[in-house]
């Protein structure tokens, strides 16, 4: 018996930024790019984790492989006991149990609150109309958003949309939320108002992998964080050990030029 | 005959003109809304959709009539002995590629970050392309379908050479061998039918997709 909730095995994943003509030539020119570089990771039911590190690393990559939003070139994703990465697997139905929330949000832009957090529940879930109405509208409350129901994405701010975002990962109940850099499209005065919300999933409970350099929130909220480098994780500890002593000159370095930033920004305000 | 008993001579032939392109529109948006979505997420079958859209806007409507009607009409008599629906059903594979160039470029003028975040939430990929991408696709579409739709108000004019129609040009044909054979005023009539009926039609459909369009912020 296990409560493994969603794994990496020896993740792969590479992208390409010019037209391929042939492998070799590629690499050796840097247009194939190694993203994600045989990376492991298990997240158990209750965790929460934090992925940091440069921009550039792969941390999005590796998220959206976790999520089989990017098939993995090799290496294996389990979900639960089911292994994602096997020919023939119900994507679709794997999804329905991860929820994702992306750094630009990607709201559907022609349904308002509502028909973005109700869609799941009608057309993936099935649920019969008022049941589906309820959800939606609970997860909309739990965010934090009941003044916008009836707005289309375009109206609203940037908080409130990654908020509905949220709303519309949590609504269906999955066994885990995967969060890409949920806050850092947003202007940072509407941060908070994401943070806090995310701070509530925290204290309910919700399994969460995040994205993010948030780091007062990373160190009250987050059991694990995970420095992500260069396609591969670099180190792996508590909070605690990464703002006193990291064990590596790169997490070092990270943290410095972070928390600087982070004080920086606060004497700003 | 004066100009007014002309005129309406031709207004009779304005239902068959307009059933003739609205018939085929919708054939084109049948085909075309598919085809441009397998031409982007079915790479592998794309080329089918490039071979189906070269043959159709290359070869003139007025050749595919004439071949299908009295090409195969005589063989096939059901349909293809059917003026009405040669005219519609050679028109609608004609709009059909337009179309599909269309909504291509509106599918990835929309981005298909929208079809991820559909799949992302447990929606398989024709049922994203169905709730998420069609309804946005239309709108961002409409300048290009109020165009095309004006094209086939014009090119249901070609359903003359096949006869039997009596649509506005059917009409204004007849008109002219009346004799002492007046071969201006009918002409001059039809044209400004055709202008009075695309017109308005393509000017909705731009205010009506552009206030969708406002208020997705696309």
């Amino acid at each position: 018996m296990t409560d493994l909730v969603i794994e990496a095995r020896n993740v792969y994943k590479t992208y390409r930024t010019k037209k391929p003509k042939n492998e070799e030539a590629c690499v050796e020119a840097k247009h194939l790019v190694e993203a994600v570089k045989n990376v492991s990771l298990q997240i158990r039911k209750g965790d929460i984790k934090l992925i940091f590190g440069p921009s550039g690393s792969g941390k999005s990559t590796f998220l959206r492989c976790m999520a089989m939003l990017d098939r993995p070139d090799k290496g294996d994703i389990y979900l639960g006991d089911e292994c994602l990465t096997k020919p023939g697997v119900d994507l679709n139905k794997a999804r329905a149990r991860i929820g994702f929330v992306f750094q630009h949000i990607y709201l559907f832009r022609h349904l308002t609150a509502l028909g973005n957090v109700e869609l799941a529940l009608r057309q993936v879930l099935k649920l019969p109309k008022e049941e589906a109405r309820k959800r939606a509208l609970d997860a909309l409350t739990e965010v934090k958003v009941t003044d916008c129901i009836n707005k289309y994405p375009s109206q609203m701010s940037g908080g409130q949309a990654q908020r509905v975002g949220i709303a519309r990962a949590i609504a269906r109940n999955p066994d885990i939320i995967l969060l890409d850099e949920p806050t850092s499209a947003l202007d940072p005065e509407l941060t908070g108002e994401v943070i806090d919300t995310l701070r509530d999933l925290a204290k309910e409970g919700t399994t969460m992998l995040i994205v993010s350099h948030e780091m007062p929130f990373a160190r009250e909220v987050a059991e694990e964080m995970i420095f992500y480098d260069e396609g591969t994780i670099v180190e792996t500890g508590p909070p605690s050990l990464f703002f006193n002593a990291p064990n590596t000159d790169r997490a070092k370095k990270f943290m410095t030029r972070i928390i600087n930033r982070t004080t920086r920004e606060e004497m700003n305000v | 005959m004066d100009a007014w008993q002309q005129f309406i001579i031709l207004l009779e032939g304005v239902p068959l003109t307009l059933s003739i392109s609205i018939i085929s529109f919708i054939v084109g948006l049948a085909i075309g809304l598919p085809l441009a979505f397998i031409r982007i997420y079915e790479k592998d079958v794309g080329f089918v959709v490039d071979a189906y859209e070269k043959i159709f806007r290359g070869v003139p409507e007025i050749v595919l009539m004439l071949m299908i009607y009295f090409g195969l009409g005589p063989f096939f008599p059901i349909p293809f002995n059917n003026a009405f629906f040669v005219a519609a059903f050679v028109l609608g594979l004609r709009s059909g590629a337009n179309q599909s160039q269309i909504y291509r470029g509106a599918i990835h003028g929309v981005g298909n970050e929208q079809m991820i975040a559909g799949q992302s939430i447990g929606l398989p990929k024709w049922n994203a392309a169905w709730h998420i991408m069609i309804p946005q696709v239309i709108t961002y579409s409409t300048p290009g379908l109020g165009s095309e739709y004006a094209l086939l108000i014009k090119d249901s004019a070609y359903a003359a050479v096949i006869g039997g129609l009596h649509e506005i040009m059917t009409q204004a044909l007849q008109l002219k061998s009346i004799p002492p054979g007046d071969v201006i005023t009918p002409f001059v009539l039809g044209a400004i039918l055709y202008v009075a009926l695309t017109f308005p039609i393509a000017f909705w459909l731009d205010r009506w997709g552009n206030k969708r369009k406002k208020k997705m912020g696309l």
